[in-house]
């Protein structure tokens, strides 16, 4: 933004050297809301500032160079903002040229900053003043509007968060149709921006937390459904599912993050990619879910037991790129080169972990929802 | 089959205490288990895995020691009144 250095140090509107006590003698210039229109607001803040060469060609060349001399070497911080404001239409421009006793006044202001001796409550009452008074108050409020959105930033990665649900429909289709039927995709690499990976809706090999946040409530939503059509179905059941599976998500993400801190992996996954590739399980789970309405027990295992194959098949390829290829960028260290072996054996564990883990939480997740037969095993359930 | 946020709460909790309540000097030492007589490799090899465990349970301990009272009190609190 238009970052001022030396905004704390001088009053708001103390630059208003103009010692003349009829207005409208001078040209007064007419403030931008009377107007109306499109007016950029900034202009004003430095009125005085403002390069007069617009009407300083005429009579004034001699004092040009003077001026600007004195206007830079005063501020030396709004130097940038005078390069910004060049703006050909500026409101001075109304200022009669036939006043060089006047034009030279404004350069005092730039050498005495507190050229407000006796502050003169009629000055505010001038529209430039006031402009230069709501200006303040909008640099504050903007202000404060960035520095609470860091706060809430430190809580709350927003901004990290706004990536993984920068989808579009192409990429939820083309991803579901991967979870279900990796076998035959070729390239897994993720390809990278300046300094992340590109944005999911360019990337399919790009981890999402869309996918995940949708299949989760749709696993909520299901549950109940089944529970429904079994006559065991309670409204506290959502609740509690909802908050057995959450605490299980949980559980899982801090296992995987302490066993990447213990194993020291050095990946350049992050925490949220362990959410979201934690997350595709649930799709599989909400399909064997359906599956088993139609056709029981059989129908819920074998479709339980393909969709975690595939499940662990796109986990071990998606996560084989970004795990197991640290590997060729640390033989060039001359400390990293050691354990490169051993880390390779430790990637490849962890890997293992993850994908065997998968089908045993999406398993423990479903199997109080299969339609139960006999009396005991209700007794069982949940 | 209920295992539900609550009580993820309370087993966190639980683990927690048994991790803070551990002393360093006067036991994890004598055991061999402590994060600084562990450290006995160069500056430039990776510190071993016990070491890593170590390192984690003392900044657990390190940086939850002063919310775990809070969070102590307050489900002390809790299951008074509640039951």
């Amino acid at each position: 933004m238009n970052y001022n250095a030396n905004t704390g140090g001088r009053p708001p509107f103390g630059r208003k050297v103009k010692r003349v006590s009829d207005v409208n003698a001078m040209g007064y210039t007419p403030s931008p809301y009377d107007q109306g229109g499109n007016v950029n607001v900034q202009q004003n803040l430095y009125p005085n500032l403002e390069p007069e060469q617009p009407f300083q060609q005429g009579e004034n060349v001699s004092l040009d160079p003077q001026m600007n001399k004195h206007q830079i070497l005063a501020f030396p911080g709004s130097a940038p903002y005078d390069a910004q404001t060049n703006f050909p239409s500026a409101p001075k421009a109304p200022q009669p040229q036939g006043f060089p006793g006047y034009n030279a006044q404004p350069q005092y202001p730039n050498i005495n900053p507190m050229g407000l001796s006796s502050p003169n409550l009629s000055m505010l009452g001038q529209p430039i003043v006031q402009d230069m008074a709501m200006q303040y108050g909008q640099q504050l409020a903007g202000a404060g509007k960035t520095i609470l959105k860091k706060e809430v930033e430190r809580f709350v990665p927003v901004s990290k968060l706004k990536y993984y649900f920068a989808v579009d429909t192409k990429y939820v289709l083309s991803k579901l149709m991967l979870l279900f039927f990796p076998f035959t995709h070729k390239d897994w690499s993720v390809k990278y921006e300046q300094d992340g990976p590109v944005q999911p809706r360019y990337e399919i090999n790009a981890p999402d937390l869309y996918i995940p946040t949708m299949a989760y409530v749709t696993y909520v939503l299901a549950a109940g459904l089944v529970l429904g059509m079994q006559q065991r179905f309670s409204p506290e059941q959502i609740g509690i599912l909802a908050s057995s599976a959450l605490a299980w998500c949980i559980v899982e993400l801090a296992v995987y993050s302490s066993t990447l801190y213990i194993m020291q992996v050095e990946t350049t996954l992050r925490t949220l990619d362990l959410l979201a590739y934690a997350g595709y399980k649930y799709v599989g789970t909400i399909f064997s879910i359906f599956v088993s309405l139609v056709g029981g027990s059989t129908g819920y295992y074998s479709c339980l037991i393909y969709t975690n194959l595939a499940l662990a098949f796109f986990l071990v390829r998606s996560l084989k790129v970004q795990v197991l290829s640290e590997t060729n960028v640390q033989e060039t260290s001359y400390y990293g080169a050691q354990q490169t072996s051993a880390g390779h054996k430790r990637r490849l564990y962890f890997l293992l972990f993850v994908a065997a883990v998968q089908p045993f939480l999406s398993w423990w997740l479903s199997y109080h929802l299969l339609p139960l037969e006999s009396a005991s095993s209700a007794s069982k359930a949940v | 089959m209920a295992f539900t946020l609550w009580n993820l709460f309370e087993a966190t909790l639980l683990c927690l205490n048994a991790i803070c309540v551990l002393n360093e000097e006067r036991f994890l030492s004598k055991v061999g288990w402590s994060a600084r007589s562990a450290n006995v490799q160069g500056f430039g090899e990776q510190p071993s895995a016990k070491a890593q465990v170590f390192n984690l349970i003392h900044s657990i301990r390190t940086v939850v020691r002063i919310p775990l009272i809070f969070l102590n009190i307050l489900t002390i609190a809790f299951k008074l009144i509640l039951g």
